[in-house]
Parts: C-alpha cells; structure tokens; sequence
C-alpha cells in the first residue's frame, strides 16, 4: 500500500511538472494564433488586439497558467481558440479513435513478439534466428513514415483498401456487420504500420529476455529432468524473463496516445494526431498543452501499472519495498 | 388585402393543379416542403441544367472550426460558411461582377452615399422561418457591434465610422454611408444575412462567440444557402444536405440546389487528397499544386484536370525597410542602408529572372509578376505597367548608380561590395511550410549571387517568421504571397496604405516614411471614394506605377489555380476566384443521377 501511494505521489508530481513545462514552452514559442489573422488585409489590427485582450492573451504567464489550471479541475482543460470550445470534449473524441487504433496495434504486437521471440530465442545464432534478425533490423531502419506512405501507395495501386480515414462516407447508413467490417477495413492499414514499426524493438527484447534465462542452471535441470519443450518454455523460461518484458509493456501502454501521431496523420486517421500536429502550428496553446498531458498521463499510468505488476510478479521487490 | 388573399388563393389552386399534372406525367418536381406561391420570388439562373439527386464528395485541408460567421477567421470554416450563407448582392466568380442576391435590386443615391436595397419576397431560412428586413437590420447590427469582434465590421466601417442601416419597409433596407465608398454594392458581397430568429437571444445574452460550433444540432442552425447541417462526427467529416427552401431556380424551373448531400471530408494534408481523389473517395479537388496537377493529368481515370488560369495570389520579395529606432543594431543599419536605397530595390528585381520561376516552381502552369494585381483580375491591372524581361547589365548599371562596387574573392567569383567596402550579404526567410516559396528563395539566392550578392535562405515554421516580420522585425528580407478575396482593390487596401498592418515591408506607420509611401496613401484613399469605376482606375493604375517604380515589393509569379472532378460531375466550371470549384455550387448535379450515392 505505501508502495501504491509513493509511486501515485510520483506520478502526480511528474504530471504537474509536464504541465507547467509544457504550458510555459508553449506560451514561449515565436508567434501566436493571432497572427495569421494579422496577415488578412481585411482584418484591422485593433479587432486582433481586442481578440487577444478577450482571451486574457494580454495576461502574464503565471496568470494565465492559474486559470488554466482552475479550467482543468472544473474538466473543461482550457479553451481552443481555434475551434471556439473548451479543450476536453475535443480531445475526448479523438483520443477515443487513437486508442481504437493503438490498442488494437499494441495487442496485435504483443501477440506476434511474443511467440517469434521465443521461438528465436531457442534458436539462438542459428540461420532461423539470423534471419529473423536480418528482417527485424530491416523494419527497424524504414522509417515510419516510408512504411505508411508504401502502405498507402499499395492501397490506392491495388484499390484493396481505402486510402485513409476511420470510416466510409455512407457509414451512418450500413447495418451494424458491415459497420465492423468497414472499420476494420479501414484500420488494417494503420494497424499494419504500427504492428510493422512496434515488432522489430518488441521481439528483440523477448529474444533477449528469454535467451538470458535459457541458460540459467534451473531451466537446465529442467531438461534433465525431461520436461516437455513447450511446458518448459513458456511455463518456467518466460515467466523468469518476464521482468524487462513487464517495463517495456508499461512503456507500450504510455505510448498508446502518442505512438501514433505520425501513422494517424499520413492515413487521415481522426485520432489526436491531426488534432496536436494543425494546433501547434497554428499555436492553439490550450489544445497542446491538453494534448500533452493526455499523453504524459498514459505514460504515468503505463509506468504505475508496470510497476504494480512487476511488484506482483518479483517477490524480490515485495521484500526490498516492505524490508525499508 | 382582400385581393392579395384572393389572388393568392387563385394561384394556390392554379399551382396545386399544375403541380399534380406534373406528377401525373411523372415528371421530378422540386421537391420542395412548401409548394411555390406566388410571392416567391426566386432567382432564376441560367445555364446547363442538370438532374436532380445524389451526394457529392469533396476534401477539406483539415477541419473547418465554425459554422458562425461572426467567428470565422479560417479558410476551411468559410468554405463551409460560404455553402450555408447567403449575401444580399453576390459577386459572381467567373464573371468578377456583382450580381443580384437575396436583394433582388439595388438603387445608388446620385450622391453616391445612399444605397437602397429591395429584398426578395417570401424567402425563408432553411428552417423555415421567414427572411424580412428585420433579419438585415439585426446582421448589420451585430456585425458593427464593437464588443462581438466580427471580423466584418472592419470592411464596414468607412473612413472610421460605420454604416448606417435603416428599414423602409418590410423588404426595403436603406444604407447611409458617411463618405462615398468607390467598391459600391461590392461591399455586401461574403456577408451572410444572420437569422434573427435564432440569434437574437445569444445576442442579448452576449454569447453569440459560443454558438454554431460544428457540433450544433441541425435544427439550431440555419442559413440562406444551398446546404444546411445534417451530421458532423469530429475528426471526420461535416454532411450537409439541401436546403428544400432556396431561392435560386434553374431555368425549367426546377428548384436548386441538384445534389441532395455535399460531403466534405476532413484530410490532414495535400498529398492524401490527391490520394483520395485518385482513388475515386472524393468527387472533386482543387488548390493543387502543379507537381499534382500534373501526376493527375498524366493519369487520368474517369476525372478531368482543368487550369483556370493565373488566381489572384501574388507572390513577393519584400526588405526590412521598418524604422526601429534605438533597437537597430549596427549589422541592421547597415544593410537597411542598402534596402532603403531604391536603384539597389530596382537592381534586385531587374535581376530575378521571373520565367524561372514559373517554369521551375509552378511547371509553367503560372504567371510572371510585376505588380501587386496578379494577371487572374480581369478589370484592374494596368496594362501600360512595363514588364521589363531579365537584365543583369541593367542590374549592374544601377548598382554601380547607387555606388556599389565588385571584387574579386578567394575562389575567382565576385563579391558586391557598399560605399564602404563591406561585401553585401542578407537573409530571406520564407515558410518552411510552402514547398513553392521554399523554391522561389533558392532561385532568388542564385540569380543574386550571378551580381555578387550573397543571399542565405531560411526556411522557418510559418508562425515564427510571421512573429518575426509582423512583430519583433529581426530580419533581413522575405518571400511571402498573399491570396486576394476580390478583384477590387478594396480588400487589399490595408498592403497598400502605409498605416495598414499588412504594409509588409513597414506596418502601421503613424506617418508615411517616404514621400512614394505618402502619395500612394493619397491615391488608394482618393481611388476609394471616387464615383466611377473609370476614376478609381485611373489612380489605381497610377498607384501601382509608384509601386512599381520604388520596388518595396518585389513581385514575382502567380500561380494558376488547378483543380480536377469526376467526368460524372455536371457543371464543373473551377474560377480564379475562391472558392474556386464551389462557387456554383448549386449548379454542380451528378451525370449519372444517384448513382455516386449509393457507391
């Protein structure tokens, strides 16, 4: 229990350090959302002045940091100025799209690292094992944005798949089965990108996690005493190599809401990506700031569940928290 | 009385009776809640007619952000608005004229100050609810009112007081200018009539900046446009459907619009509309870019590329030529001693070689420039405006004018040297953003070096360079381009007039700096509340030779605006003007009647 409150009284003050870092690089950064509207000849400089005045832009920092702060306890978290609205309700929508998508990539990831680490690991510095390495420093060297683009080009060549977005147009008006299937039409793309650009880092890890503990004396009385390969595998070799797998899932699931932000953006996709990427360059501060504490709060939240589960998983941390 | 409800009541029976005969005959009536009686007075609009039905299709940059006009300061959200809204005199995009509207006439006192506007009668919202003068009033009301921030009040404020606005009868409204206002009935062209009916009380309550997001019910929102608000889901796209009251018909009397839904989608960036567009996802697309333009043209599958020709965006080299008082470094005084020098301004565009530029940037598919009316307004550039070609000899001459000198560097090429020997090198930033200026600096950097200047380029992230040019004024030199609105002189006013904040190269001066600043301040003024069209030329001509001659901006090319439909799309005529491909958009209808429907 001290456990949980230590790493809670953490987690609360990382959160509240992003957000001030966040709010004061932002509020730094050359220019504002005001001057593009400077720009437009038929705009008079005194409405923008008188703009920035209603938006308490003419404030100092401190100022406008506290009634943002009030804004984001009564869940409103600011207002957009481009879109006119508070912040929370716009990022709600399409945090929900991005965890669609990232939750899906995530445990499709898992699923597919898992196994062929394994299975390369027991093959270790074998032609298997090599070529697996081969093909996973392949996808690792592609940079994202090629694969989405080759993605994309494979999608409007073959005509297979729609070239982005989340939905068709007619969508409202198709039976419930064939709303399934258009989403999934629709996300296999992303998803093949995110999966693509996960696996490579993912399997390396488990290949190395378990090739560790394959070694490991126990597991070799094991093999003397004639337990079955599998059983041996993932009953005794996986859970004693769980430990730097359990840290990286915590980090898996802090990266659900930015790991994407680049996919979603090449594939139209309506998640936070395109939201973040049109605020900061048009300086819309408040979504910013929002969205990135949205994103720190996954990454707290991924930590502080990985943590909990390591301390489930390793009675050797259970006795060195309750030991101090 | 009596005999209007007669008479009404004969026309009603009249009309029900032709109506059900056409049924009978199975002919497609308009479709339309309230049957036309006879005081709708509908505007009647020729050409091509086309089918009745079916949805288009088109991708947005991005999401629009209102649907409220009174907030609206993004290119996407007027796209929208301009679908949903109606003015009361339109300018019609491929002619540039002003054309009747929701005001059906107009009448200009003899004095110019006077405007009479007589409204069409039996109108109504796309809710229903009636259109009358009372509507006219409220709009102008709000739209002057200081504490709303409408955008709009600044184009109806002249001379620095606002325009008075008065109704003579139910259908009549009267505008009293203060001062002869030269764009005449212009002015009332992109300012959407409001509903009063809907307004009023957010009005009252001082919440009108809150209202019309586009998560706005459908029923809470209204217009006089084609469309009105069926469905908005966040992030992805914004549905409109017709709207079964509007007041334009086309000539077999079939009311308009044709297509029953008009779609945009929201698509984070150029090459995934072109993308989408490719791939059949969308109907239409325009604001391409030539590289585009020209991979669709190449490979064309059931759509059409059409190049309108040059649009009205001018692109520019301009200096820092801003007075910065104490705050000058001695680096910055230096080279301003440069800018300021008029031959060295005219050595610089008589070098810019402008061809290039349009066949290397733009493929060829824009215009050469030297002025700030681009070739796609039809009425106002001046014709007699030398278009001098490529000259670096004259280049030469001027500079060696205005005591410049050359040596020799390190590695044989020459340097331009000041009076005061120091060699001549400056900055020019552009957007990091638009690949197109990015080019035009690079090709500027190597027509200046061929006169020993040494240019360095700096690509910034748009709101930077904005911040540095508009406020803390820390550079040297930069490529930009503005995008007129109108052919009229008047939306540019504030690029030409030295108080005005978009006088690039030095913004809101109290007084004008230089004596050309002073005497193109007294020309856009004077051409402003002249009476004809013929005056206002005439100093609108001689205001863009001043320009030309002291070079504070160095104009470069226009791009032609490019854009593509589906072969399937009736009455694709794109315009230089925006919104390019939407302007008629009451008149766009599908070939192939429903068909894109139900794909």
């Amino acid at each position: 229990m001290r456990y949980l409150l230590r790493r809670l009284g953490h987690a609360l003050f990382l959160l509240a350090g992003v957000s001030i870092l966040a709010f004061l690089f932002t509020a730094l950064a050359p220019g504002n959302y005001f001057d593009e509207m400077r720009l437009n000849p038929q705009i008079a400089s005194e409405t923008v002045a008188a703009l920035r005045a209603k938006y308490g832009f003419d404030k100092p920092l401190p100022v406008r940091y506290a009634s943002w702060l009030s804004s984001v306890i009564h869940g409103e978290m600011g207002f957009s100025l481009a879109y006119n609205s508070p912040v929370a309700p716009l990022l709600l929508v399409r945090a929900r799209n991005t965890l669609l998508l990232t939750v899906t990539a995530t445990l499709l990831s898992w699923a597919v690292a898992l196994p062929l680490g394994v299975w390369s690991a027991e093959r270790l510095g074998h032609l298997p094992d090599r070529l697996l390495s081969w093909g996973t420093a392949a996808l690792l060297v592609i940079p994202d944005l090629a694969l989405a683009l080759g993605l994309l080009a494979l999608a409007v060549r073959s005509g297979w798949f729609p070239t982005g977005g989340m939905a068709s147009v007619s969508f409202e008006t198709l039976s419930p089965l064939n709303k399934l299937r258009d989403l999934a039409l629709h996300s296999i793309l992303p998803v093949t990108a995110l999966v693509l650009s996960a696996l490579p880092l993912l399997v390396g890890h488990v290949r190395a996690a378990v090739a560790d503990v394959l070694n490991a004396p126990f597991l070799l009385a094991a093999v003397g005493h004639g337990i079955p390969r599998r059983t041996l595998l993932y009953r005794y070799a996986l859970p004693a190599a769980a430990n730097p797998l359990i840290s990286l899932l915590g980090f898996s699931i802090g990266a659900l809401l930015s790991g994407s932000l680049l996919i979603e953006v090449v594939m139209s996709w309506p998640g936070l990506g395109p939201l973040l990427l049109e605020a900061i360059l048009a300086r819309d501060l408040y979504v910013v700031v929002g969205g990135i504490l949205f994103s720190t709060l996954f990454l707290v939240g991924g930590n502080l569940l990985a943590d909990l589960l390591l301390y489930c998983a390793d009675p050797r941390i259970r006795t060195e928290s309750s030991g101090q | 009385m009596k005999r209007t409800r007669a008479n009404n009541h004969c026309c009603w029976i009249l009309s029900s009776l032709l109506l059900s005969l056409f049924a009978l005959l199975g002919h497609q009536a308009a479709a339309s809640p309230q049957q036309k009686s006879t005081k709708e007075e509908l505007l009647v609009l020729p050409g091509e007619a086309g089918r009745l039905g079916g949805r288009l299709v088109v991708s947005l940059r991005g999401e629009p952000k209102t649907l409220n006009p009174l907030i609206a300061v993004d290119a996407r959200s007027r796209d929208v608005i301009g679908v949903m809204q109606a003015d009361l005199v339109h300018i019609n995009r491929a002619t540039q004229l002003t054309e009747p509207a929701l005001a059906k006439s107009w009448k200009i006192s003899a004095d110019g100050l006077a405007y009479t506007l007589v409204l069409r009668q039996g109108l109504k919202f796309s809710d229903g609810q009636a259109l009358d003068a009372d509507d006219v009033l409220f709009t102008f009301r709000v739209y002057l009112d200081e504490s709303v921030h409408a955008p709009q009040r600044d184009l109806l404020m002249v001379g620095g007081k606002p325009i008075a606005v008065r109704k003579l009868d139910a259908h009549t409204v009267h505008f009293q200018l203060p001062k002869t206002y030269g764009v005449g009935e212009r002015l009332f062209d992109g300012l959407a009539i409001l509903p009063r009916h809907l307004l009023e009380k957010p009005y009252q309550d001082g919440k009108l900046g809150q209202i019309g997001s586009l998560a706005t019910a459908g029923d809470q929102w209204a217009g006089l446009g084609p469309f009105r608000l069926k469905e908005y889901i966040a992030g992805q796209r914004l549905v409109l459907e017709r709207n079964p009251y509007y007041w334009k018909s086309d000539a077999q009397g079939n009311r308009l619009p044709y297509l029953d839904e008009l779609v945009f989608l929201f698509v984070p960036n150029a090459d995934a509309q072109v993308l989408k567009f490719q791939s059949g996802e969308t109907d239409m697309i325009s604001q391409l870019g030539a590289e585009n333009f020209s991979v669709l043209s190449k490979q064309q599958r059931g759509y059409t590329m059409v190049d309108a020709g040059p649009g009205l965006e001018y692109n520019f080299l301009f200096f820092n030529l801003n007075d910065l008082g104490d705050k000058t470094s001695p680096e910055t005084g230096r080279k301003q001693k440069w800018f300021r020098e008029v031959k060295f301004r005219q050595a610089v565009s008589a070098a810019v070689d402008r061809e290039a530029i349009v066949r290397l940037v733009y493929q060829g598919r824009g215009a050469a420039l030297w002025g700030l009316v681009a070739p796609g307004n039809r009425r106002w550039g001046n014709e007699k405006l030398a278009h001098p070609a490529r000259s670096l000899e004259r280049a030469r001459e001027l500079l060696k004018e205005a005591n410049f000198s050359w040596s020799n560097g390190p590695n044989g090429q020459s340097i331009l040297l000041d009076s005061n020997g120091n060699p001549v090198e400056f900055s020019v930033l552009t957007s990091s953003s638009n690949a197109d200026r990015a080019k035009m600096a690079a090709l500027l950097q190597d027509d200046l070096k061929q006169l020993g200047m040494h240019v360095q380029v700096v690509p910034l992230e748009f709101r930077s360079l904005l911040d540095r040019v508009t406020q803390s004024k820390e550079y040297d030199a930069c490529v930009m381009g503005i995008a007129s609105f109108d052919a009229d002189p008047n939306p540019d006013i504030n690029v030409w007039l030295s108080s005005g904040g978009t006088h690039l190269w030095n913004p809101s001066q109290a007084h004008p700096a230089t004596p050309w600043e002073a005497e193109i301040d007294r020309l856009i003024e004077e051409q402003m509340s002249a009476r004809t069209f013929e005056q206002r030329k005439k100093l609108y001509d001689r205001a863009q030779e001043v320009l030309a001659e002291n070079q504070p901006m160095i104009f470069l090319a226009s791009p032609n605006i490019l854009a593509g439909a589906k072969n399937s799309i009736g009455n694709f005529h794109p315009a230089v003007l925006e919104p390019y491909v939407l302007w008629n958009v009451e008149q766009l209808y599908l070939k192939n009647g429903t068909e894109n429907a139900t794909r």
